[in-house]
């Protein structure tokens, strides 16, 4: 991507000369002489390498590495500072011999080069829907890693971090669902590798290993006319991330750091122990558990332990980064070293990261340009917190047991049946992290035949190479007691290339631009992994392999390979600047199908009318800028389980010697889905870009939808020893949304400016079709042997809702146990199937489900859709304000309609659970006879005491299973608005430091999470997906809470 | 000069020429064989199924990892816990089956339909595997015979469970369409009688390799399955039984008695050591792989373990995992077999903790928990391994097959005197250090099932089979069994003497109705609500091939 630099600065120097010209005509010319010197610097401090020019003159000078110029020029004439990505600058000398320049970002321009597939674009030709995000939504947020930098800054771009802990991964999604089974995550193109999206693993994240501080630019490219070059693995969408590269000039260094404070954002309200023994009490006079003795007078006791206080503490992260660059005429360079060391808010995670990086570019002689790129990262995780679900533990736990003996070691419960574990002990002591080292690298040669024509070859490569321990170690936490030490140790090793060949020849005639690119480029992807496990350790101490007792060593190895060969072209057209055409065509083959059904065609095209630079618009004063863009394009997504077209058996031990069981249906008839979309946006500039408006409306509809047939288990697809179901492409779905940004100037006087930006999204998702005309789609969840549907998905339908029982009441009072149908005739209540009256079945207190078929029995018939993850819209609301030296940013992110299951409420709110319980739980119906000498029958049982939601202590299990099977009740608003970001910066007084040669230093503090405003009870509303998979969105499953993010920050430039 | 750097370039360029000459030709040839990937960590279809060792291969996971979901929970919850052997107030893998409130979504009778249904199909790719194979027939058919052997096994399940389901011989039909009608349980009966029938013409006399199925496994299990089926008629009140199938089954254990190499083992309590797996006594007992991975490993000790000291670590779950009130009466003072099944107090098992120099069990007289299958930690035997006891799991042992025999030639008679009958259920009652008997009726065969198979996942099934035709009384004996009411016990190990311990008022427990539904389970939800005609009644299965009738001439 470094043709990026000549393409910008080319485009800028003609535009200067065309201003040269124009001056000339128009100037007056000037003798008298005079020398003016003076730093030109942005709110970042000083910018080497401005050009600046006398106007009307081809005197011209470049800044110097420390901003400063000198340059000779008559004293009535004017000075002229431009430089890309910032707006020119006019000053008049008016016989001044010091001119101090500031210059201004110019987020406005069109001129701005923006990434597309193997290439670039001017903002300005872009005919596709592409949403871009700068460095400084980097600097402006506590990112760590580049996902996070672009939630609610890019419309269209939905972003929701799976889990809080730190280096976790998120859930993206451009522009909806456009899979069901395959993955949803969009592809990343970093400078020109791929790098897949999709973990599957709520904890690792793919794109951990990557400095978002190295980042120049984010290039989204949403709709299928921009992603189509990327043919059959871009349904998702292409996010196309450019690093920085080097600057020609003189040597400049950055350093840049912060320290930040975590702190978790609020804490579930639990019992203490006045009130679980007071519960248990209750419980054992229901006869559920043995009286425990230690509870005759609970109010005489303290509050117990509080577990959430033991595991959670406020935490530290600390960032370093220090970076180089500069350069020749003909070679430019650029270097970084960086850390970050992130603790969890949560004992037992933490994350760390280390990076290094160069890149040369060279033009090694007029015709031939060089340069490589490298970047090498370390980054270490723990994750014993998350992986061993200790969240769940630590709000179970009971509070009569001790975090620790008074001699400091952990303590546990005084007995084993149906306890919890000691979380803290856990945490602290159980080992289970990983490291995982990077490298990515490319290199290219660009070859010039002439002034219009290239050619590039560039080869790339993404190499991983990641280790993961465990070690359980023996303990004995009260009466909880494990001799049995085991350790496992996994490696694995990815090696990715790609190389590719593109020809590219640009050329103007009169008003016709033609840019027409021709590629070939050939990838493939491997990975292995080899795993050992030993038990039998000696002591906690040596965990390796080695010290564990060889008998009981286990090992596993396994590889996969993936290929795909491309062709494909682009051809852009402009005519007089006004009627813009692109359109392109891909060609995949993938080893990931049978040989019949390899090869396929990705078609786009895309037409944008530049209505401003028509004759009836081009003067007017308002609309500076006006342009309708039209886009229709395919897609493919090749998610599949690899050789899912061909009948595979796996290694199953036996006793006599290696067994082999078929672990698929093989799909030979397999292929792509496909997504086709269209795509109208208008892009508008009015009052010089004061405001400026991208719109964009979307029909995307994916056929051949890929699909791990839901099949019954009587087709043997479940458990142990199953087969995978099959892969489909059967169904369809359709997206359809409306997005814009909304940038605005509000203000700008002197010192002071404010910016905003808006961002909006809407998508709606829907299944056209499925397997079979009922056909459904389900997805369960499940809790010890508690297993449920959680969501379904059919035709007709959004993806992936909540689905469940609808709690229409109670059973207050005996009458309720009977209605009068419209006839008048007087019928029993329906009650859940196999369940009578009684205080062992259905009782007064007991939940009314609806019966929705009205046979008079509650079972799964009488289910249905409870709630939908997907919002209504989200957005993002940002606010730049600089004055005096001082940035201040602040971002408010939000989401509005979306239902989040909060799924452990149906154990954590249960009073009948042996575990420790949320307060809400202690609002269970109390129950009482209205005659207290007459009999326990439901006609002499009232409500006397509860919270009037909530059902009785279950008298049975068979009660308390009915009352909290998965139901409306546990779905909850899960709208949202954050005030995700604030960031204030401050660049010191230049007269304290530029002795010392430094020519910036800058100051800061970033917030982020700093408030959330939402009626959801559980820790976050920002739930992502379990595992990434969209039908598991937004199921609060006890998920790691995004922690409270304080900075504080220090940016020095020499 | 500006000549010489014009050729200088031109040579340059000629080299990059020269170097793209060669390259794009690559790049072409590259492209085609890139994407024919491979796989290395797996075999593909194209090469398995070309020899007897790739048949033995296949068939070797049906003796372990589909069955476990199945030995995980469901074995002994279902098999003992419904038939109120075991109590286990707390599990609830247990207690929904022994207080009959199981529903469609109850955890272990999911995953034990699936995993059953994993029996069925991963034999059916088996046998669809070797039938498309050109190895010769008769070695086709032995092992063949051995994966019809497993489907037969897990449709008697299934039948004896659920009554009418779906029968299913090609997974790759139900990918096609899962939306079929269920069959008959009397048609499912037959397939698994058919499936048995053609195990015991083509299984081999022994078996090749420890473990593995001789045609006298299929005999013996046919002797069970005739016997179930034998009751069934549409009157579940009929009092009688079918003499056809009594006789077969009658037959069939013959068969295996006289002429089969299985022997019963001198000490019953020997038969639950893992150094015994396999022994003369077992016909066909699920194989379990000693420090295997999960899914091939039995984890049923960790669910039965008394405590921590026992495993070595911190899966033993057994201490609410105990004997019921109820099983406790059934015991004779001088039965060896109750020290073998239940840990009572002061019970002493050398072969446990063997560093202390074995394990005493030491708690209050109020409670047994489970000992079969209870084997020790990994310190005592190096095959135990955390949540693995390496222990064979028993499906059919010869003692039952006295036991069957018995059954069938006590038939519609209130007793029998055969001399055959006689003398099996002898040797197993002798062998449990108690008296002979002179003559059986039903009382005496059914009372010594239930000890002898006592947790081996059993004594549910032959409650299901008397109430095929003995309904009423079925059902008022699990009236009788009290399972509403906790009494507390007092247990002297030394006599197996159970009294009530006065000093404790008993409690009570919700249990669900008791009458003719219980006998069937409810099909696990999901699977109605995949598929809804499991709702609507049975379509009869269209039987193509012909059956056996030739195995006992």
């Amino acid at each position: 991507m470094t043709n990026f630099l000549i393409t910008k600065s080319k485009s800028k120097y003609f535009k200067n000369l065309g201003c040269l010209i124009l001056m000339f005509v128009f100037s007056a010319a000037v003798n008298a002489q005079t020398t003016v010197s003076g730093t030109v610097s942005d709110s970042n401090g000083p910018i080497p390498g401005v050009n600046i020019v006398v106007k009307g003159s081809n005197i011209t000078t470049v800044s110097n590495f420390d901003g400063t110029y000198s340059i000779s020029a008559p004293s009535a004439g004017t000075l002229v500072y431009s430089f890309i990505g910032y707006k020119a600058k006019e000053i008049a000398i008016a016989n001044k011999t010091k001119i101090d320049v500031f210059l201004e970002e110019d987020l406005n321009n069109l001129k701005e080069v923006v990434v597309v597939g193997y290439g670039t674009m001017k903002r300005g030709d872009l005919t596709g829907a592409v949403s871009s995000v700068s460095s400084a939504a980097v600097t402006q947020s506590v990112a760590t890693t580049i996902d996070q930098v672009l939630q609610g800054r890019a419309a269209g771009v939905n972003i929701q971090q799976n889990n809080g802990a730190p280096g976790s991964s998120s859930s993206v999604r451009i522009r909806g669902i456009s899979s069901i089974t395959g993955s949803n995550e969009p592809i990343y193109v970093i400078d020109g590798v791929v790098i897949d999206g999709t973990t599957g693993s709520m904890n690792a994240n793919p794109l951990a290993g990557i400095n978002p501080s190295d980042i120049l630019s984010m290039d989204i490219l949403k709709d299928a006319s921009a992603t189509a070059i990327y043919g059959s693995r871009a349904a998702n969408g292409v996010i196309m991330i450019t690093t920085k590269t080097g600057k020609k000039g003189e040597l400049t260094l950055n350093f840049d750091s912060y320290v930040g404070w975590q702190e978790i954002p609020k804490q579930l309200q639990v019992l203490n122990l006045r009130e679980y023994g007071t519960l248990k009490n209750a419980r054992a006079d229901l006869g559920i558990v043995e009286r425990d003795n230690n509870f005759i007078r609970p109010d005489l006791l303290g509050n117990g332990t509080d577990w959430q206080k033991e595991l959670f503490t406020t935490a530290m992260m600390q960032s370093y980064n220090l970076s180089a660059s500069g350069g020749s005429d003909t070679t430019t360079y650029a270097l970084g070293i960086g850390y970050l060391d992130q603790d969890g808010i949560a004992i037992g995670s933490s994350f760390n990261r280390f990076n290094l990086r160069g890149v040369i570019d060279s033009q090694v002689k007029s015709f031939l340009k060089l340069g490589v790129n490298m970047a090498l990262n370390k980054t270490e995780q723990v994750t014993t917190f998350t992986d061993g679900s200790l969240i769940l533990t630590a709000l179970k736990q009971t509070p009569n047991v001790a975090a620790r003996n008074a001699d400091g070691t952990f303590d546990g419960p005084d007995t084993t049946e149906f306890v919890q574990n000691n979380p803290l002990g856990l945490a602290l002591m159980r080992d289970n992290h990983n490291e995982n080292y990077g490298i990515r690298a490319n290199t290219y040669a660009e070859i010039s035949f002439s002034k219009s024509l290239k050619f590039k070859s560039q080869y790339s490569l993404d190499y991983g190479f990641g280790n993961n321990y465990t070690f359980n170690p023996s303990y004995a936490f009260g009466a909880l007691v494990n001799d049995i030490r085991e350790g496992t140790r996994t490696k694995s090793l990815s090696q990715n290339w790609i190389w590719n060949n593109l020809l590219t020849y640009n050329k103007n005639f009169g008003v016709h631009t033609v840019n027409v690119m021709l590629g070939q480029e050939m990838q493939e992807q491997h990975g292995e992994n080899l795993y050992g496990y030993r038990s039998g350790y000696i002591t906690n101490g040596a965990t390796d392999l080695n010290a564990g007792d060889p008998t009981t060593a286990r090992n596993s190895n396994g590889s996969w390979t993936r290929a795909l060969s491309s062709y494909f072209g682009r051809v852009f057209y402009s005519f007089n600047d006004k009627y813009l055409l692109t359109g392109t065509i891909r060609r995949d083959g993938s080893s990931q199908f049978a040989k019949e059904n390899r090869w396929d065609w990705f078609p786009s095209a895309a037409l944008a009318w530049k209505v401003s630079n028509e004759n009836f618009l081009k003067d007017n004063k308002t609309i500076n800028n006006l342009k309708l863009r039209l886009g229709w394009g395919i897609v493919g997504n090749q998610s599949v389980p690899d050789y899912a077209y061909t009948s595979v058996y796996g290694t199953s031990a036996t006793n006599w010697g290696s067994g082999q069981i078929a672990t698929n249906t093989a799909n030979p008839d397999l292929g792509w889905e496909k997504t086709k979309s269209s795509n109208i946006g208008l892009d508008l500039g009015l009052f010089n870009n004061r405001i400026e408006l991208i719109a964009d409306v979307y029909y995307k509809k994916t056929d051949g939808l890929l699909l791990d047939l839901a099949l019954p288990a009587y087709a043997g697809t479940t458990g142990q020893g199953a087969t995978a179901p099959p892969t489909f492409n059967i169904g369809a779905l359709e997206n359809k949304g409306f997005e814009f940004t909304l940038n605005t100037l509000n203000m700008q006087r002197n010192d002071f400016t404010w910016k905003s930006n808006f961002v909006f999204s809407m998508n709606r998702s829907k299944v056209l079709a499925l397997n079979t005309e009922s056909g459904v789609y389900n997805m369960t969840l499940q809790q010890g042997s508690d297993v449920t549907v959680v969501t379904r998905t059919s035709v007709g339908q959004p993806i992936g809702q909540f689905y469940g029982y609808k709690v229409i009441g109670r059973f207050e009072k005996a009458t309720d146990f009977y209605y009068k149908d419209k006839d008048g005739v007087v019928k029993p209540t329906a009650l859940p199937e196999g369940m009578a009256i009684g205080e062992n079945g259905v009782w007064i207190g007991d939940y009314m489900f609806e019966d929705v078929n009205k046979d008079g029995v509650i079972n799964e018939k009488d289910t249905g859709y409870i709630g939908n993850p997907a919002p209504d819209f989200t957005f993002g609301i940002g606010n730049t304000f600089s004055f005096l030296g001082f940035d201040v940013n602040i971002l408010l992110t939000g989401s509005y309609g979306n239902d989040v299951l909060n799924y452990q409420r149906r154990w954590l709110e249960n009073p009948r659970e042996n575990t420790n319980l949320l307060k809400s739980a202690l609002g269970y119906a109390q129950l009482e006879l209205i005659d207290p000498n007459g009999p326990n029958d439901y006609r002499n049982v009232q409500i006397v005491g509860g919270d009037p939601y909530m059902p009785r202590i279950g008298a049975s299990s068979a009660s308390s299973a009915s009352n909290y099977r998965l139901s409306n009740r546990f779905v909850e608003d899960g709208s949202y608005v954050r005030v995700k970001n604030i960031s204030i910066g401050y660049n010191l007084p230049k007269k304290l430091y530029s002795k010392y040669g430094i020519s910036n230093i800058k100051v800061y503090s970033n917030a982020q999470n700093v408030l959330t405003f939402t009626k959801y009870k559980g820790y976050d509303p920002e739930i992502g997906s379990i595992n990434q998979s969209v039908l598991l969105t937004g199921i609060d499953n006890g998920r790691y809470p995004s922690p409270i993010i304080t900075t504080l920050g220090l940016n020095v430039n020499f | 000069m500006l000549i010489s750097k014009i050729l200088q370039t031109m040579k340059t360029k000629k080299i990059i020429y020269k170097v793209l000459l060669i390259a794009l030709p690559l790049i072409w040839t590259g492209c085609s064989d890139l994407l024919d990937v491979e796989p290395d960590d797996r075999i593909t279809k194209e090469n398995f199924y070309k020899s007897e060792s790739d048949f033995q291969a296949a068939t070797g996971p049906l003796y372990n990892k589909v069955w476990f979901d199945f030995n995980d929970k469901f074995y002994y919850g279902l098999g003992d816990g419904r038939a109120a052997n075991l109590y286990a107030p707390y599990s609830d893998y247990v207690y929904p089956f022994t207080d009959l409130t199981e529903t469609g979504l109850t955890g272990p009778l999911v995953s034990a339909w699936g995993s059953l249904y994993n029996v069925v199909q991963q034999s059916n790719n088996v046998i669809i595997g070797i039938n498309g194979s050109t190895v010769n027939e008769s070695l086709k058919s032995k092992y063949i015979a051995e994966a019809r052997f497993m489907r037969g096994i897990a449709y008697w399940y299934l039948a004896s469970l659920w009554g009418d389901v779906i029968i299913s011989t090609d997974p790759r039909e139900l990918v096609k369409n899962p939306i079929v009608n269920k069959n008959p349980l009397k048609d499912v009966y037959e397939f698994a009688m058919r499936d048995l029938e053609y195990a015991a013409k083509y299984l081999p006399e022994t078996a090749g390799q420890s473990g593995r199925l001789t045609r006298y496994s299929a005999f013996g299990m046919l002797s069970r399955v005739y016997l179930s089926y034998s009751g069934i008629s549409d009157n579940p009140n009929s009092g009688s039984r079918n003499q056809e199938y009594l006789d077969l089954a009658k037959k069939a254990a013959e068969k295996v008695i006289n002429s089969g190499p299985y022997s019963l083992m001198p000490n019953y309590a020997d038969l639950f050591m893992i150094e015994n797996n396999n022994n003369s006594e077992s016909m066909f007992a699920l194989q379990w792989v000693p420090n295997g991975d999960f899914g091939v490993n039995n984890t049923q000790q960790a669910y039965f373990a008394l405590s921590s000291d026992i495993t070595g670590d911190d899966a033993a779950w057994g201490y609410w995992t105990r004997a019921s009130y109820n099983v406790l009466q059934e015991y004779e003072s001088k039965d060896v077999r109750r020290k073998a099944t239940w840990m009572g107090d002061d019970d002493f098992y050398p072969e446990i903790s063997k560093s202390n120099g074995g394990y005493t069990v030491d708690h209050a007289k109020d409670f047994l928990t489970v000992k079969k299958g209870v084997v020790g930690s990994t310190k005592d035997n190096s095959k135990i391994t955390r949540m693995n006891s390496a222990l064979n799991t028993y499906m059919l042992r010869l003692g039952e097959v006295y036991l069957n025999y018995a059954e069938a030639a006590l038939g519609n008679n209130a007793s029998t005197a055969d001399a055959l009958a006689l003398s099996g259920v002898n040797k197993l009652r002798v062998r449990a250090g108690l008296d002979p008997k002179t003559t059986l009726t039903y009382a005496d065969i059914i009372h010594e099932r239930r000890v002898e198979l006592c947790m081996e996942g059993q004594y549910w099934y032959d409650l299901v089979r008397r109430s095929y035709y003995k309904q009423q009384e079925v059902v008022n004996y699990v009236t009788g069994q009290n399972r509403g009411t906790i009494t507390p016990i007092l247990y002297d190990s030394a006599t197996n003497t159970v009294s009530v311990d006065a000093t404790k008022s008993t409690s009570s427990r919700a249990i669900g109705v008791i009458d003719a539904t219980i006998f069937v389970l409810p099909y696990p939800e999901s699977e109605l609500v995949q598929n809804p005609l499991l709702r609507e009644n049975p379509v009869p299965y269209q039987f193509t091939e012909e059956r056996i009738k030739d195995l006992f001439q």
